[in-house]
């Protein structure tokens, strides 16, 4: 359905699920480092922001193609991500969230203010398209297809991950750290490589941003996304995957579909989340299986 | 009560323009326009708690948080449609400088100054010394031991929370005279600087608190005046950053096992 979808969908709902594509790294990068490792980071939209102005720079400063900008945009994130996760991941639960928060607002600041680098709030301009051969893919349909099999990509190598010893581990820990670190697991080891390969997801949803907007602004730091980013995982369900994939669907149309009502959406948004809590505190996925499951045994 | 809310900035800035209504609408006294205010958020604080915040209680934490987000959303934007997009002048307040030993300092700051140390011993003494705050700081511990002894929880977190909302309504009808103008987007910025505030003094600090503020509000002070006023936002956090490093648990925290 996925792959025919482009035959049937306007242009503008493909944007949205180009959109949806691409926001399902970080949110794959949150859930990682909140569903399985128990952190709650909100430098996942810093990375973001970051993948997005180093895939850019790369590709505009150094004359870069899309397919090195992209890996490098990762690569970058993630090795901003160790010297930031040493420190920070010796706090807990609120000094850890208030450290990632400076970190994103930090980050907003630089791209501001590094004028001679980042154009400060002038913004970067003309970033350029990925090109496949000597063909630019300019057209939402193309961009569709590419921005979809990073998404599969990423969402396999998410549950290769999950799935590994490595990902058992992470389950072991966020459930009980104590008993974890008895049994002699290395719990800050894993909580380290889980932050970075979060940080990295991140800023590869990041590259695949800036160069399917081409222009981009120290804006792409703003709360607003790490926010958007929150409610994908919470609301579809942290620790899952499923969840994570169906929540990336919803969170970014059901508010592009309230634009019928532009004055209203946020409002009416921000009390469907609200009413949303209540009705399914485990989030979408877990709601849907149980609901699923309810059905066969019937 | 150990929770992230993320809407608590709207208040502060609901408190702001209920006070401008108040003054610049129906042409009432500042001092009217205040008390309007914390009338208003109190009675906000009230409905707020009862329909949602004592059922999070029982929530997950990351449900909680979604639904402060969903809160945060609804507020701004909702004040959005009432007061309309563009910043409101405020044109109450006492703000001709008064001379103090030399200094010239606007009147109002004095009003602020003067309201912080009045509500910070008051609280101070609220949590310390009275039933109420030994059953907040209790709950804060450890909700079920408090409820195997008998105390009603969201009672305490219903008064807790509407305490909260009209300080921050209070907060934003003092301030308004001196932002000028204030509009609907003030109120998230203003959330991100208290969780800053807070860490910084200690989580469940009041005292804390109390030197976290002055803390950031100096430190931003003289980045916006000695380099550039664009890094002022930056600052809290790099503050922030650098003093957890050395005491995770801040200033004034107690170092808790978790």
């Amino acid at each position: 359905m996925a792959l025919l979808a482009p035959l049937a969908a306007s242009d503008y709902v493909l944007h949205v699920a180009v959109l949806s594509f691409i926001y399902l790294l970080p949110a794959l990068g949150l859930n990682l480092v909140y569903g399985y490792a128990g952190l709650l980071s909100l430098a996942t939209g810093a990375f973001f922001g970051i993948g997005a102005y180093a895939s850019a720079l790369l590709a505009l400063r150094l004359g870069w193609p899309f397919w090195l900008a992209f890996p490098a945009a990762g690569v970058v994130c993630a090795l901003i991500a160790v010297p930031m996760a040493v420190p920070a991941l010796r706090l807990r639960s609120y000094s850890f969230v208030m450290v990632t928060l400076g970190f994103l607002v930090i980050s907003e600041s630089v791209a501001k203010n590094w004028i001679g680098l980042t154009r400060g709030d002038m913004g970067l301009i003309d970033i350029p398209r990925p090109r496949l051969g000597t063909t630019a893919l300019a057209s939402v349909t193309q961009l569709y297809y590419l921005t979809l099999i990073t998404a599969v990509l990423a969402a396999l190598a998410f549950r290769a991950v999950v799935r590994a010893p490595a990902g058992r581990a992470l389950i072991a820990l966020r459930d009980d750290e104590t008993l974890a670190e008895a049994y002699g697991l290395d719990t800050w080891r894993f909580k380290l490589a889980a932050f970075v390969l979060g940080a990295l997801l991140a800023g590869l949803g990041g590259s695949l941003y800036a160069h399917y907007t081409t222009v981009l602004d120290p804006l792409v730091f703003d709360v607003f996304h790490t926010l958007t980013l929150m409610t994908i995982v919470f609301g579809g369900g942290a620790g899952t995957l499923g969840g994570v994939l169906l929540g990336t669907v919803v969170f970014l149309f059901v508010p592009e579909a309230l634009r019928v009502t532009p004055q209203w959406r946020m409002v009416i948004y921000g009390v469907l989340l609200v009413v949303f809590v209540f009705r399914l505190p485990g989030g979408l996925g877990p709601a849907l299986a149980r609901r699923l499951a309810h059905r066969e045994a019937a | 009560m150990r929770a992230i809310n993320f809407a608590h900035g709207e208040y502060y800035m609901l408190g702001a323009l209920v006070a401008w209504t108040a003054l610049d609408r129906l042409g009432w006294p500042y001092p009217a326009a205040v008390a309007t205010a914390v009338v208003v958020l109190a009675l906000l604080g009230l409905a707020v708690s009862r329909l949602l915040m004592e059922r999070l209680l029982v929530m997950p934490f990351s449900m909680a948080v979604l639904a402060t987000l969903g809160v945060q959303l609804a507020l701004q934007n909702g004040a959005q449609l009432v007061w309309g997009a563009s910043p409101k002048f405020f044109g109450g307040g006492w703000t001709a400088p008064v001379q103090v030993g030399g200094v010239g300092i606007v009147g109002q700051q004095l009003v602020i100054f003067g309201a912080a140390a009045v509500l910070f011993a008051g609280l101070a003494w609220l949590v310390r010394r009275t039933h109420l705050g030994r059953a907040m700081r209790a709950v804060a511990q450890n909700r079920e031991a408090c409820e195997v002894v008998g105390l009603d929880v969201e009672r305490v977190a219903r008064i807790t929370f509407t305490l909260g909302v009209t300080l921050a309504g209070l907060a934003g009808a003092l301030v308004a005279p001196i932002l000028v103008n204030v509009g609907t987007t003030i109120g998230l910025p203003m959330v991100l600087r208290c969780f800053a505030i807070i860490v910084l003094g200690g989580v469940g600090s009041v005292p804390g608190a109390l030197v976290g503020g002055l803390i950031l509000g100096v430190a931003e002070s003289f980045v916006a005046g000695y380099l550039t006023l664009q890094l002022r936002d930056a600052v809290g956090f790099t503050v922030l950053i650098a003093m957890l490093i050395v005491r995770p648990q801040g200033l004034f925290g107690v170092r808790v096992r978790s």
